[in-house]
């Protein structure tokens, strides 16, 4: 990470500028979903919000973790750590798909 | 002791030790929020009930994200102070990020006492009522109060009690004192129903431990359950030991035969062992004289017409009252699963509405639902403005959504209130509904009228906690979970601001280090907000 003076006074507009993008992040996501006139996809909530809202959080996300965080340059241990929590995060979140005779997998898969 | 690398990087990592360490602690905190985050979908595609979505009051919630996100640039803004040696920016950074957890609680507070207070009933026909409970009050209309000094709120069971059985191993002493003090209250005396006699002690006579007309107490409760604990044991032992002796002899009598082949024929000579065994006494009956009416919150008992359980197993002989849940501000009406319900049966949902009770016994419910009726017109063709009808002509492309359709929430209720009887607020309380939901005060009893459930209509009621439904059950977990976040790492980044001065002093990369560390625990907190912020108030 930045360790000179003048890195360190460089990535401070960095951060204002990251700190700008999520203000706009989080306002472009409340619009879409509060105003009648910005909904995408069709009236009121549905697949459509739920791609762009995540996709939205996931971008902020990505700007916090790679600036704030300093994943842009980071040792390669943080790395391994990182992307291994992420996968095993994935791996959670798609343990119920496995659930057998779920209610849920039936309705939304073989439907 | 000194701890290694925490200054300068290891060779071979080439990372400080407490940065690995806070890494590997945070992976662990991703898979944590990522099972709840898993549980939320899962709970949401499996819910059998409509989902609330978009149900949380978005203002606040938009103000959190803002709050925490730029608490997480005054974090990094308070390393680079550091880093610079600068330790008065630091103390303002480092300042601002702790004053932002707390306002960032503080809204949280907020939401949740809003939560805790709001009651909703779903009635047998599936139509939810949602609003505020009002509070018992005596006949010269002051507010009556429980013995902590609390006002009751109108949603108790009442019950004229002519007797009551507790369950000695059971019983709750809380219950029992409240018991007692309502009795006392009215004058009734609560007298043990027959004479308590016993074997206490083996070979011994039977003794009277107690005397019919003996008033009730914790002590001669707790006394009886004392006896009755000492029984239960020396009785287990002794048929334990019978039992053992049965079993031995028929294992010599019968070699060679299996445990299952025996079993049927292995029994404990009841004849031989009762007269060793001491008195059980489950429960004792008391007689409540004069008759009293006895109160209870809802969830301690299941009501009877004649007979009702509490919790503890305390069963209340006497007839049950009148115990309607009324609610002094009605700000929700909702019929989604009802409709839900009466589809599932092929009855229409008009029809089921119609004969709701709701829409039978209220002539409010009715009038607003002529008044959403109509709205709802309006808003179709809003929608077949903007988006057109199909190919036939005559099928809009798009229809307003089932909450929309079947909901009436406290903000339509306010509308309805402007529109139909005039109703004005001001700016501040409009706002102020923003924060804390709908102003009973300002819009009054013509928005947010009276309305009287009976009992026997209620097939669930709550507040919105997570006995609700699973939707706050899951919403408190993970919102409670990240506030707890807040509040440690807020600690944590407060402590480097109040004690951090003799290290920087001393050894400032040290401190940088330490700040650089807690600040990525910051950030993640931020990061879990991001996710929860759209998933739980936008969708």
């Amino acid at each position: 990470m930045a360790d000179s003076i003048e890195a360190i006074q460089k990535a401070k507009k960095t951060y204002m500028m990251v700190f700008g993008a999520l203000l706009v992040g989080t306002v472009v996501t409340v619009l879409v979903a509060t105003v009648p006139a910005l909904d995408i996809g069709g009236h009121g909530f549905d697949v459509w919000d739920a791609v762009l809202g995540i996709l939205i959080a996931t971008t902020k996300a990505t700007l916090v973790a790679a600036i704030f965080m300093h994943l842009n340059h980071e040792k390669k241990l943080i790395y391994w750590v990182f992307f291994g929590a992420i996968f095993f995060f994935f791996a959670m979140g798609g343990l119920f798909a496995l659930a057998e005779s779920s209610p849920i997998f039936d309705e939304f898969f073989y439907k | 002791m000194e701890i290694p690398y925490i200054v300068n990087p290891r060779k071979d990592t080439g990372l400080i030790n407490s940065k690995i360490a806070i890494w590997l602690f945070l992976a662990s905190e991703v898979m944590l929020f990522g099972g709840f985050f898993s549980a939320y979908v899962y709970l949401r595609l499996g819910a059998d009930y409509p989902w609330p979505e978009r149900t949380l009051p978005v203002l606040p919630g938009l103000i959190n994200t803002f709050i925490l996100i730029a608490s997480s640039v005054t974090v990094v803004f308070a390393w680079v102070a550091l880093k610079l040696g600068n330790w008065r920016q630091f103390q303002v950074y480092m300042g601002i990020t702790v004053a932002c957890a707390a306002i960032f609680m503080v809204l949280k507070g907020i939401e949740y006492n809003v939560k805790f207070h709001h009651q909703a009933a779903r009635l047998h026909d599936y139509s939810i009522v949602e609003g505020h409970l009002g509070y018992e009050k005596d006949g010269k209309g002051e507010l009556v109060h429980d013995r902590n000094g609390d006002k009751i709120e109108e949603n108790m069971i009442r019950v004229v009690a002519d007797k009551l059985t507790f369950s000695v191993k059971r019983f709750h002493a809380p219950w029992v004192n409240e018991i007692l003090s309502e009795a006392k209250h009215s004058g009734s005396e609560i007298k043990l129903g027959a004479d308590i006699k016993a074997v206490t002690e083996q070979g011994e006579k039977e003794e009277t431990l107690a005397k019919a007309g003996e008033p009730l107490s914790l002590e001669l409760l707790g006394k009886i359950k004392d006896i009755q604990l000492s029984a239960l044991e020396h009785n287990a032992s002794l048929r334990t030991d019978a039992l053992r002796m049965e079993w031995k002899e028929a294992k010599k009598e019968n070699p060679g035969k299996k445990g299952w082949q025996l079993a049927s024929d292995v029994n404990i000579d009841m004849d031989a062992l009762s007269p060793r065994l001491l008195t059980e006494i489950s429960s004792v009956e008391f007689v409540v004289d004069p008759p009293t009416r006895l109160l209870f919150k809802p969830r301690d008992i299941k009501e009877g017409a004649t007979s009702s359980r509490l919790r503890d197993d305390t069963v209340i002989s006497g007839s049950m009252e009148d115990s309607p849940m009324v609610l002094h501000q009605l700000d929700a009406i909702d019929f989604q699963w009802l409709v839900m319900k009466a589809e599932e049966k092929g009855i229409s949902p008009e029809t089921a509405i119609a004969e709701s009770w709701l829409m039978k016994n209220s002539a409010f419910v009715r009038e607003a639902w002529a008044w959403h009726l109509a709205r709802n017109v309006e808003k179709q063709e809003v929608l077949n403005k903007r988006y057109g009808f199909k190919e036939d002509g005559k099928t809009p492309k798009q229809t307003l959504t089932h909450k929309e359709l079947y909901r009436l929430g406290w903000k339509d209720l306010g509308e309805m209130g402007v529109e139909n009887k005039g109703v004005k607020i001001g700016g501040f309380d409009k706002i102020k509904e923003e924060f804390m939901g709908p102003n009973y005060k300002a819009r009054g009893e013509e928005t947010f009228p009276e309305l009287s459930v009976p009992r026997d209509q209620i097939r669930h009621a709550a507040k919105f906690t997570p006995a609700w439904n699973t939707y706050y059950a899951i919403y408190f977990t993970i919102t409670g979970l990240h506030g707890l976040h807040v509040i440690g790492g807020a600690l944590v980044l407060l402590y480097y601001l109040v004690f951090g001065r003799k290290m920087f002093l001393s050894n400032p990369e040290w401190l940088a280090n330490r700040v650089e560390v807690g600040g990525l625990f910051w950030h993640f907190v931020d990061l879990v907000w991001i996710f929860a912020f759209p998933i739980f108030y936008l969708m």
